[in-house]
């Protein structure tokens, strides 16, 4: 089709989220996607996650308004439901922690006052899975996330380069992380 | 408009009546000048005029006029025209219409034209292959082509003699379309096509034979055969040449269509069917509205929308089960479709659990639910025939176990490059 193609699902470990700072988007058309342009060089609109849940509060005023906490081996994302994510909303209401769930959504940015970018994610979809998949999730993100690695070192494509500019890309650190990850699926045997 | 006049002059010059040239002219100049009239129109008139001044019966001239004035085929260049042609039928079509009786192609040696006889004519028969005189048929215009339509006043006579047809044998067996690629067909064109029965479709229309998919090794395509081409059916995971198909584009998608100047011949070779069969492995992020229970029209067997079905309007649906889904890499998407017997088996759901739940919570909703409970966010591998955008699904396994390998593989991989950063 023309004109429109689904943003794939993006595979980033919490911590590299976490870091990212460099958010882009074509502002002559208010509907463009906003990407957040991660150490690595993924370019996420859509990410899709699976982990834990560990929190959950209602932190709505007026109507419900969930904020969910996903560790991942890495560290934790933060997701926020509120009345137009009335699917995921209902999820985080019944739902019992903890529990392995797997996330689709939109990441969106925050900028606080003292310049500190936030990374949150929108879900579209949660939904309540096993271990395993938790497991294949952390398998399939070391992957690709060793492939952006591999991408950054050999400044490949513009992303890559973007992202190298823009953070001093430090991939031993992130290989570091990756390592983490595959190490917790060992331990688990 | 010099051409008329002398045209008009010799006639009236072999009933041997000279009439001035000068006089026709401007005779039809002014009707197709300053009164714009059509040209044979004016044609008509400015010789009816002289008949009436020299006397002459019309029907004597026209008769005369018959026999001689043969026009050729290539020679057919004006709307409205009345010509006589010697003409063989290279082909009869089926008709389409209650007020036509015949219509096909007649060719002669220049040529070959369109031919519709119409109803109230009453006609005799036309035979294909046979040679006739027509007397007195009207040239018309349609969608920018001449054609030749016989009426009340268009006489026909058999001919023993065979009239050649220039450009060789039109019949559709000689006459035949190039043999392409599956992926390089494109949408108002005639071909042949070498492929492989991969899937027969449930038959939904009863104007239709057969439908499904046929694929050769660079695609596959949908195929329709239309019930009346009159062709016989073909078996799943055979091959055949498709001779004469018609491919078409609907709803932005390449089809083809067997008609009756299509053929059929089943073929001993096994083709291979190229990405045909698609694998994509992913994580199923998405499934869309129109997943889950559904109902189908039972005439077409399309989904119903509010219970109407785009076309055969407000229908008693039968239900069924089926997903659209999306499957993402983390580096690309694919849409897939899944039927109902996998549905079944997927979410661990029978369609007539389904409706029982749909009725239960007068929701047909809490069956999407359920499979997207049961699907979503999990990994799988498909494989089935690709298209347009989507798979659709023959086999769908879930991953059940962590490629330990993989993982084995990567953890040393990754040891080895970060000494080598640390050295």
């Amino acid at each position: 089709m023309p004109g429109f193609f689904r943003e794939a699902a993006r595979r980033v470990f919490a911590q590299e989220l976490k870091d990212s700072n460099l958010t882009s988007r074509d502002e002559s058309d208010q509907y463009a996607p906003q990407y957040v342009l991660t150490p690595t060089g993924a370019k996420v609109n859509r990410i899709f996650l699976v982990g834990t849940l560990i929190e959950k509060e209602d932190i709505g005023t007026d109507s419900e308004y969930w904020r969910g906490r996903v560790s991942d081996p890495t560290g934790s994302f933060l997701v926020y439901a509120g009345q137009y994510q009335p699917e995921a909303a209902q999820f985080l209401a019944e739902c019992e922690l903890p529990a392995f769930v797997a996330v689709v959504g939109k990441t969106s940015t925050y900028t606080t006052d003292d310049g500190n970018v936030l990374t949150s994610i929108r879900p579209e979809s949660i939904q309540q899975v096993d271990e395993l998949t938790r497991n294949l999730w952390v398998l399939d993100t070391a992957k690709q996330t060793l492939e952006r690695i591999r991408a950054i070192e050999a400044e490949e494509d513009q992303n890559s380069k973007l992202a190298k500019e823009h953070y001093s890309t430090d991939t031993g650190y992130y290989r570091e992380i990756v390592k983490k990850a595959l190490e917790s699926l060992k331990e688990r045997e | 408009m010099k051409q008329i006049a002398q045209s008009i002059r010799d006639r009236f010059l072999k009933l041997g009546i000279d009439v001035p040239v000068e006089d026709i002219e401007s005779r039809l100049d002014e009707l197709i000048t300053k009164f714009k009239v059509p040209s044979n129109e004016a044609q008509r008139s400015v010789t009816n005029y002289f008949l009436k001044k020299y006397s002459i019966p019309k029907n004597e001239f026209y008769t005369r006029q018959a026999e001689p004035q043969l026009t050729k085929i290539m020679n057919i260049s004006e709307n409205g025209q009345w010509a006589n042609l010697k003409a063989k039928v290279v082909q009869l079509w089926e008709n389409t219409h209650e007020s036509i009786s015949q219509v096909g192609l007649l060719g002669d040696e220049t040529g070959i034209i369109k031919f519709t006889e119409w109803k109230n004519a009453e006609l005799p028969e036309l035979e294909q292959g046979e040679s006739y005189l027509f007397r007195s048929v009207v040239i018309g215009e349609y969608n920018g082509r001449f054609q030749v339509q016989l009426n009340k006043n268009t006489s026909i006579e058999k001919l023993d003699e065979v009239i050649e047809v220039g450009g060789g044998d039109f019949t559709p067996a000689a006459r035949e379309s190039e043999l392409r690629n599956i992926s390089d067909l494109s949408g108002g064109q005639w071909a042949t096509v070498k492929g492989k029965v991969v899937q027969l479709w449930e038959n939904s229309h009863e104007s239709i034979e057969q439908a499904g998919l046929i694929g050769d090794p660079t695609g596959v395509i949908k195929f329709t055969n239309w019930a009346s081409s009159e062709l016989p059916d073909m078996e799943e995971g055979k091959n055949y040449m498709l001779k004469n198909v018609v491919v078409n584009e609907w709803g932005g998608k390449i089809q083809i269509q067997l008609n009756r100047s299509s053929s059929i011949e089943e073929l001993d070779e096994d083709i291979k069917v190229g990405s045909s069969t698609s694998t994509y492995f992913g994580a199923m992020v998405d499934i869309q509205t129109g997943s889950g229970l559904i109902k189908r029209c039972p005439e077409c067997k399309r989904a119903l929308v509010k219970g109407a079905c785009p076309e055969h309007g407000k229908v008693k649906g039968e239900y069924d089960l089926r997903i659209k889904a999306v499957l993402d890499s983390g580096t690309s998407t694919q849409d897939i479709l899944i039927n109902r017997e996998l549905t079944e088996e997927l979410a661990g759901l029978s369609l007539d659990t389904a409706i029982a739940m749909a009725a239960d919570a007068l929701d047909p909703g809490v069956v999407l639910d359920t499979i997207k409970h049961e699907l979503v966010g999990r990994y799988y591998t498909v494989t089935g025939h690709k298209l347009d955008r989507y798979i659709l699904v023959d086999s769908i396994t879930p991953k059940t176990s962590l490629d330990k390998e993989m993982l084995d593989e990567m953890l040393s991989l990754n040891e080895t490059f970060t000494k080598l950063e640390v050295q």
